[in-house]
């Protein structure tokens, strides 16, 4: 089925399915565990695997675009880290644990 | 089997080997530790794709301020092995892995089925239309300062609000310096 040049010449395809496969994972992080800080690991994994076919488009396409995207898509995450961690240290003071069920009393 | 293949597998089996550990490492430390592989990875691919400037960028914001950040907050709660550190329910975990598993089997499957070589003629074809860009650093600049730059601004603006926004979420009722 699979030709040695599957393995051999590294195509578009390649690149999409590293991409999906690392987003899937990331998907599977934030569906799986409990920890906020683990989750929002999670969601910086799903952040790079888009990133990576981004820059895979920009280079095999041979437009700039897709590279000025990722620079978004960087700073977007940093932000998205820093107000998601604000509210993980918020929760940690009030129960003593960052497990994700305590953010249904977050009232008050 | 030529140097940038060997170089792609390697990567891609580092940056997937990390991956999964941080989903299945029960300490935390242990899977912030994996991210910031993961991020070396990733910033390794990009430097097989031709994007230097984004590979350092990535390099010093992700595996450097991010990870950082994250280790701080680790550090602040002093978390030790996680009684719980999945969700409850063999059932529904069943139902989490498939659903994922079968999100990842149809992306991988839609690439490597849809973009067939006629498909890839098409991108190069488009590529030759406007020529293969060698400087990455140059045009990406180029195109971020001239055509996105109120993008670029609207950025600045952004970062400035939620770093205010942190500060206040981080000291409100309960934060780090309450006194009850």
């Amino acid at each position: 089925m699979l030709e040695t040049s599957t393995f051999t010449e590294i195509t578009l395809n390649h690149y999409l399915a590293l991409s999906a496969i690392l987003f899937s994972l990331g998907m599977a992080g934030v569906l799986l565990r409990r920890n906020l800080i683990v989750l929002l690991m999670s969601i910086e994994l799903m952040l790079n695997a888009v990133n990576i076919s981004f820059v895979a488009f920009a280079k095999y396409t041979g437009k700039i675009d897709g590279q000025v995207m990722v620079f978004f898509v960087m700073t977007i995450a940093a932000a998205e880290a820093a107000v998601g961690l604000a509210l993980a240290v918020s929760i940690f003071k009030r129960f003593k644990e960052v497990n994700i069920r305590f953010f249904e009393h977050l009232k008050g | 089997m030529t140097a940038d293949a060997f170089l792609f597998w390697f990567l891609s089996l580092v940056t997937l080997a990390s991956g999964l550990s941080v989903i299945f490492m029960t300490n935390p430390i242990y899977s912030a530790l994996s991210l910031a592989m993961t991020m070396i990875g990733v910033a390794a691919l990009f430097v097989t794709l031709d994007a230097y400037f984004l590979a350092g960028v990535q390099l010093i914001v992700y595996a450097g301020a991010v990870m950082v950040l994250f280790v701080m907050v680790l550090m602040l709660f002093d978390l030790k092995h996680e009684v719980q550190a999945f969700s409850r329910g063999r059932l529904t975990g069943a139902i989490k892995i498939a659903s994922v598993g079968i999100l990842s089997g149809l992306i991988v499957g839609a690439v490597t089925m849809g973009l067939k070589p006629a498909a890839m003629a098409v991108f190069a074809v488009d590529g030759a239309s406007n020529p293969v860009v060698v400087d990455t650093t140059k045009a990406l600049s180029e195109n971020l300062f001239l055509k996105n730059v109120l993008g670029f601004e609207i950025l600045g603006v952004m970062l400035l609000v939620i770093a205010v926004g942190v500060v206040a979420l981080s000291r409100s009722k309960g934060g780090t310096h309450a006194r009850d």
